[in-house]
């Protein structure tokens, strides 16, 4: 099955689907209207022979990175001579579309077909919670959980969502723009 | 005294019947200390795959005596091969605790010395002198396994000097890492 057809199937049955303005490299990508569609969305996927959920992920879309998420002090470079100019952050990149929100990105995979459906979702970046997809998939669990825990998306009916990756004295979620980091007791 | 050990065959052919042999206590517990130093087996990052090859055949740690242990209850020393997350930093003090006095660390690459690349992380511990002290440190990204092998010298170097009259911490260890003077 080729993209074209894929797509053609997936606007058959869902007609507020479109395809992604950038897609990932050359597999299909598409763009959810909202969480809500996310769940019937993925049966479909699964019952049309995509049944293998390869990947849960999301990107913040805030701006560059805020200084205060970093330790090291303002003028880091060691070289520089006493009283130099401090070394300061890179500008935002122009036209690059910064915004904030969150965009979820799904992998669903076809053993069958050889075949990948990119599924991405953007949602705002505070008070916003996304339907798990533990019920249909398995595999969403742990990659839930690292998504919550990195970057503090909510995810409904999560058996278990706790942190995964990071330890249990760490404040906040640290691959967020505007996280910025509490000192903890190996910091001096 | 000690130097009758070091012409031990000439000197115990010329002792009557060959069966007495004279040496300070210190000497002879250092020797076999120094010569059977046995590290703890775990690697934290790249520099595991330098002390792995350190330990194959091309470099054969086994020469000098050193010989990777399952269990910290078996080790002498702890080769803290690469980055230290905070999350890892308690189960190595645990690790550390579990080995037997007297017991030593060799903090390996810039990672374990200092945070290294990580050095404004804020999972990584800027360097593993903060939980245990260290003896040797070894500069590198990864260091190759001949420093690795330096390291292990300087560290017999070092247990030569021990004196169990001075106790069975290493100067640094009683006095913490940190202090330079030490």
């Amino acid at each position: 099955m080729t993209n074209d057809e894929i797509f053609a199937k997936i606007q058959a049955k869902f007609p507020k689907i479109e395809k992604a303005a950038v897609p990932v490299k050359d597999y299909l990508t598409v763009r959810l209207a909202s969480p809500a569609d996310l769940v019937s969305f993925s049966q479909w996927l699964k019952d049309s022979s995509f049944d293998m959920l390869e990947t849960v992920t999301a990107t913040d879309l805030l701006g560059p990175v805020d200084m205060k998420g970093f330790i090291r002090q303002q003028n880091f470079n060691p070289f520089l001579p006493e009283g130099a100019t401090p070394q300061i952050e890179a500008a935002a990149t122009a036209g690059y579309p910064y915004k904030p929100a969150m965009d979820l990105l799904y992998v669903f995979y076809s053993v069958t077909e050889k075949a990948r459906v990119f599924a991405r979702l953007e949602i705002a970046r505070e008070g916003v919670s996304v339907p798990s997809l533990v019920p249909l998939f398995k595999s969403a669990d742990w990659q839930e959980r690292e998504t919550f825990d990195l970057l503090g998306i909510r995810f409904d009916g999560h058996p278990n969502l706790i942190k995964i990756l990071t330890p249990d004295f760490t404040v906040g979620h640290p691959l967020r723009k505007d996280y910025a980091h509490v000192k903890d007791r190996f910091d001096e | 005294m000690a130097m009758i050990l070091e012409k031990l065959p000439g000197l115990t052919k010329g002792l009557p019947g060959g069966e007495l042999l004279l040496t300070t206590s210190d000497y002879f517990i250092d020797l076999g200390r120094k010569q059977s130093m046995w590290p703890m087996t775990f690697g934290l990052a790249c520099c595991a795959i330098e002390m792995m090859a350190s330990y194959a055949s091309r470099l054969d740690f086994d020469r000098m005596g050193v010989i990777p242990r399952a269990s910290p209850r078996q080790a002498d020393v702890m080769i803290v091969a690469g980055t230290v997350c905070k999350k890892m930093a308690e189960p190595i003090l645990e690790i550390y605790h579990q080995m037997p006095e007297p017991r030593f660390v060799i903090s390996m690459g810039s990672c374990a010395n200092c945070g290294g690349p990580y050095y404004d992380s804020y999972s990584v511990l800027k360097g593993v002198d903060r939980i245990v002290p260290v003896d040797v440190y070894i500069a590198g990204c990864p260091p190759r396994p001949e420093a690795l092998q330096y390291a292990v010298v300087k560290l017999q170097e070092k247990i030569a000097k021990m004196s169990l009259k001075k106790g069975l911490a290493t100067p640094q260890q009683e006095k913490g890492s940190r202090d330079i003077n030490a």
